[in-house]
């Protein structure tokens, strides 16, 4: 089967792991990955890595136990300590680990074109100084240049035997003109997407067209968050509600509200995990579920939510291949691939308001009720169709759920931030605290 | 050792160990497993910057696999176009502090009936859903480097956390109570804190959002613990300061804070952020940031010393396989004179901060923001209605003068600090403490 490279010791462990236990799955990573980092305009160290690692996870009886380890030559002690983990969980409802299934064999998120060389990161870093002498005022302080390549080989006792391959190019940097900064960053999976250039540009631009901000005065203003911003307050606080578990638990706000308007119609939101030379795409879940998309909200209306094996079986529901792992030696856990917020676009520069290119302290929002207090960062008075006066900082503050029915406009641009892909969003009467 | 030529400086920092996790959802475990990991890091200086190797699975054999190990990172090293000296700084292996009962000699089963007490004591009514965790992390780490220094310790780190969700009504609030420590298993006896965490939870379903504005604000030790952490910590941080990155950079000696205020970062306290060693073989103890409200020394590693001085090399950590970062370890406000009556009654009208959800800084811009777990109203100097969603912002250089009046105890509170993708133990710590003028957030209106 293509899509499977046989590894010697892994069909070892499900020979002695089927005698012991009634289930097992395990869930292999080895990559290597180079990087650079600039200390203002000179590198100040590069670095090589070599990692590998394997997680694995048995299910005896509706007991779920996991262990993980670096080292493969050590899948011994690991089955060991999971099967003796298991021992002690609480048993679930339970119904099987997923039968393999025929894959497509198109490759989602892997470039051979990216090459994990320091000369690579190095090219990278030269374009995003180049692009920072835009604004000569503006100071580079830190950035750097990431270049990796990996592969995730899954396997079950059930015969699911997957396995995927990943590239990834991340630069970023921060620049400073006097007390007013600037950062910018850009992530791929294919040659040549990643802009340096621009990078740069926007980081300058940002630290120099940031200084000298005016005081806003406390009210209410239309605001623009920009996908960067947005993303943020999104993936602390509106995407939680959607994990099943925490539906299930009595954790989320749009528990019970499926049919309900919980955005404005505007607004559409789904995870799409089959988009082509996008990051986070995948054909299979972190439990070796095939991946679909799923609507999470359609036209402002909750469609769903998201579910991995164990509580959809807990749930009464069915997994929706939305299993992720932090890292190999994570568990596997509800989350989502590519998260995408969509709909009609519109300019959302063409009237008067407040854009923000991102926030400082999304992660302190209260994700149970919605509230947050947030400081803007490179706050501008959006005028005639461009970002024109800096805006002195202020706090944005209100409830991120109530704020999505007063989405105005979803702006042309998507970009990729982490997981999500999103646009700049207008919302009206969002309330500013000044100084 | 024959290390190849061009070689300024190497050293290696190797991490093996183990950590165990407990996971408790409502009654059930849901899981509980081991993970098992081996990380080392070798960084060689070369004529202008670092080669830096990461390796997983590492066994180390002195000789001609290490050798060639230290060329490769010498190649890498070669991309670098930088000026990098190397300060010093004081070595000798601190001791790590005595346990009272050693995690190890606690079986799993009982950790998890300790930890199931826990979470049980927060089902009190109105509470709907909770969780606890537990977390044991034993670290082997052993640093050498080219001087000939050699260091080998272990240390346990442990610890759990509560949290409980309360509802009425539509209305869902949270109560939240970790503990973690380095002082050994502290899993027995502690029900009180499952029903704190469901108290704080319940207590917050009838509290109103804050009003946002200019006010004077008292942050209880735990807040004034992260204030001291995001409002000055990471801005003394000598990575920052080199590259240009924060607005204490030429102020060494500037008056920036009332002269009540002493801030300080000390790693050789035996609290969450304690290092025997840091991760470049340097014990530094007490480093007074601010002392008497002047900016009085920055925190270094070995090369941001050698370039921007003042202060102490020894505040290098590291991640096990990452390489280290200029870091906090234990960070403190130190005690004032002011009773707690004295404190509310300067405060007359204003409001009253209670616990921490996180904070962040922008070092360079000197602005802050930090968030309370839930707030008190203060009027005629009395602690009145319960307010919840309360945050503070503030800028470095100016807010530091409103700190007025700092308490005669102080408590520190551990947690985890994140920075570069690398996330550290540390503690912070304060007296009760009285801001003026504070920019306080909060979605409430009239």
């Amino acid at each position: 089967m293509r899509w499977w490279v046989a590894v010697a010791w892994i069909e070892d462990l499900f020979k002695e792991g089927e005698k012991r236990v009634e289930e097992l799955e395990v869930y292999c990573f080895s990559g290597t990955s180079v990087s650079a980092d600039l200390k203002q305009r000179h590198v100040s160290l590069c670095s090589s890595s070599v990692e590998s690692g394997l997680c694995i996870r048995t299910i005896d009886k509706g007991k779920i136990g996991s262990s993980s380890t670096n080292d493969p030559d050590q899948w011994q002690t690991c089955l060991n300590a999971a099967i003796a983990g298991g021992k002690l969980a609480t048993p679930q409802e339970w119904r099987g680990l997923p039968d393999p299934v025929t894959l497509p064999s198109t490759n989602l998120t892997y470039d051979p074109l990216i090459v994990v060389e320091p000369a690579t990161a190095q090219a990278l870093l030269d374009g995003m100084l180049e692009g920072a002498t835009a604004y000569p005022d503006a100071m580079v302080t830190s950035g750097g240049a990431a270049i990796s390549v990996g592969e995730i080989t899954f396997a079950n006792s059930h015969g699911a035997r997957y396995t995927s391959r990943h590239s990834d190019v991340s630069i970023s940097l921060e620049a400073i003109s006097g007390q007013s900064t600037g950062y910018e960053f850009d992530n791929a999976c294919v040659h040549g997407r990643v802009n340096p250039y621009q990078v740069g540009e926007q980081a300058a631009f940002f630290a120099s067209r940031s200084a000298g901000g005016r005081d806003v005065p406390s009210g209410e203003y239309d605001v623009i968050l920009s996908p960067m911003a947005y993303a943020d307050l999104l993936s602390g606080i509106f995407v939680p509600a959607l994990n099943g578990r925490n539906v299930l638990q009595g954790r989320s706000k749009l528990a019970g509200k499926i049919g309900e308007s919980v955005t404005s119609p505007l607004v559409s939101m789904f995870d799409d995990p089959h988009m082509k030379d996008v990051s986070g795409s995948t054909w299979f879940d972190a439990e070796g579920t095939p991946t679909r998309r799923l609507d999470f909200v359609k036209d402002g209306i909750l469609n769903g939510f998201a579910y991995d094996l164990k509580t959809a079986y807990k749930a009464g529901k069915q997994s929706t291949g939305s299993a992720v792992r932090g890292g190999f030696a994570g568990l596997p856990a509800i989350g989502h691939h590519n998260f995408v917020v969509d709909g009609k676009r519109e300019d959302v520069l063409d009237e008067p308001a407040i854009y923000i290119h991102s926030v400082v302290g999304a992660h302190t929002a209260n994700p149970l009720s919605g509230d947050f207090s947030v400081e803007m960062s490179n706050p501008f008075w959006v005028k005639d169709g461009a970002l024109a006066e800096p805006v002195r900082g202020a706090m944005l503050t209100g409830n991120f759920f109530d704020l999505q029915y007063q989405v105005t406009a979803l702006g042309k641009e998507s970009r990729a931030v982490g997981s999500f892909i999103v646009p700049p969003v207008k919302f009206n009467k969002v309330r500013v605290i000044g100084k | 050792m024959t290390e190849p030529p061009g070689i300024r400086y190497y050293d290696l920092r190797q991490v093996n160990g183990q950590s165990t996790h407990i996971d408790i959802d409502k009654g059930v475990i849901e899981s509980a497993g081991t993970v098992f990991f081996n990380k080392a890091v070798i960084r060689v200086l070369g004529p202008k910057g670092w080669g830096v190797l990461q390796l997983d699975n590492y066994h180390h054999e002195p000789g001609r696999k290490f050798d060639e190990l230290l060329g490769s990172a010498l190649k890498l090293a070669t991309v670098a176009d930088d000026t990098v000296n190397l300060g010093e700084g004081p070595r000798n292996l601190r001791h790590v502090p005595p346990v009272k009962e050693d995690c190890r000699d606690v079986d799993i089963e009982e950790k998890a009936v300790l930890l199931l007490a826990i979470e049980k004591a927060a089902d009190l009514p109105l509470v709907t859903s909770r969780r606890a965790n537990y977390l044991e992390r034993i670290e082997n780490v052993r640093f050498i480097d080219s001087s000939g220094s050699e260091y080998l310790y272990e240390i346990c780190r442990s610890g759990f956390s509560v949290m409980a969700v309360a509802s009425r009504n539509g209305t869902v609030q949270m109560g939240y109570e970790p503990d973690h420590t380095i002082r050994g298993f502290n899993l027995r006896h502690r029900e009180e804190m499952g029903i704190k965490a469901a108290q704080t939870a319940i207590a917050l379903l009838d509290a109103h959002a804050a009003k946002g504005g200019k006010m004077h604000a008292i942050l209880d030790p735990e807040l004034a613990g992260v204030f001291a952490h995001e409002a000055v910590g990471h801005a003394s941080e000598g990575d920052l300061i080199e590259e240009g990155n924060s607005v204490l950079k030429g102020r060494i000696g500037e008056k920036i804070g009332d002269a009540r205020l002493t801030i300080v970062d000390d790693p050789s306290l035996h609290e969450f952020g304690f290092e025997p060693v840091d991760a470049e073989g340097i014990s530094a103890d007490r480093t007074e940031i601010i002392s008497a409200g002047k900016v009085n020394a920055f925190l270094h590693n070995r090369q941001t010393l050698a370039a921007v001085g003042n202060g102490l090399a020894g505040h290098a950590r590291a991640m096990p396989g990452e390489p280290p970062l200029v870091r906090m370890s234990n960070t403190f406000i130190e005690t004032g004179d002011a009773t707690d009556e004295e404190i509310f009654s300067e405060c007359k009208e204003g409001i009253y901060l209670v616990g921490s959800r996180g904070g962040q800084v922008d070092p360079g811009r000197g602005v802050f923001q930090f968030n309370a777990e839930y707030g008190y109203l203060i009027e005629h100097g009395e602690r009145t209605q319960m307010v919840r969603d309360v945050s503070l912002s503030g800028e470095i250089l100016t807010t530091l003068h409103g700190i007025s009046l700092c308490g005669k105890k102080r408590v520190m509170h551990s947690g985890y600090c994140g920075k570069g993708g690398q996330s550290v133990p540390v503690s912070d710590g304060a007296p009760l403490m009285f801001l003026c003028d504070a920019v306080v957030g909060g979605s409430g209106v009239d």
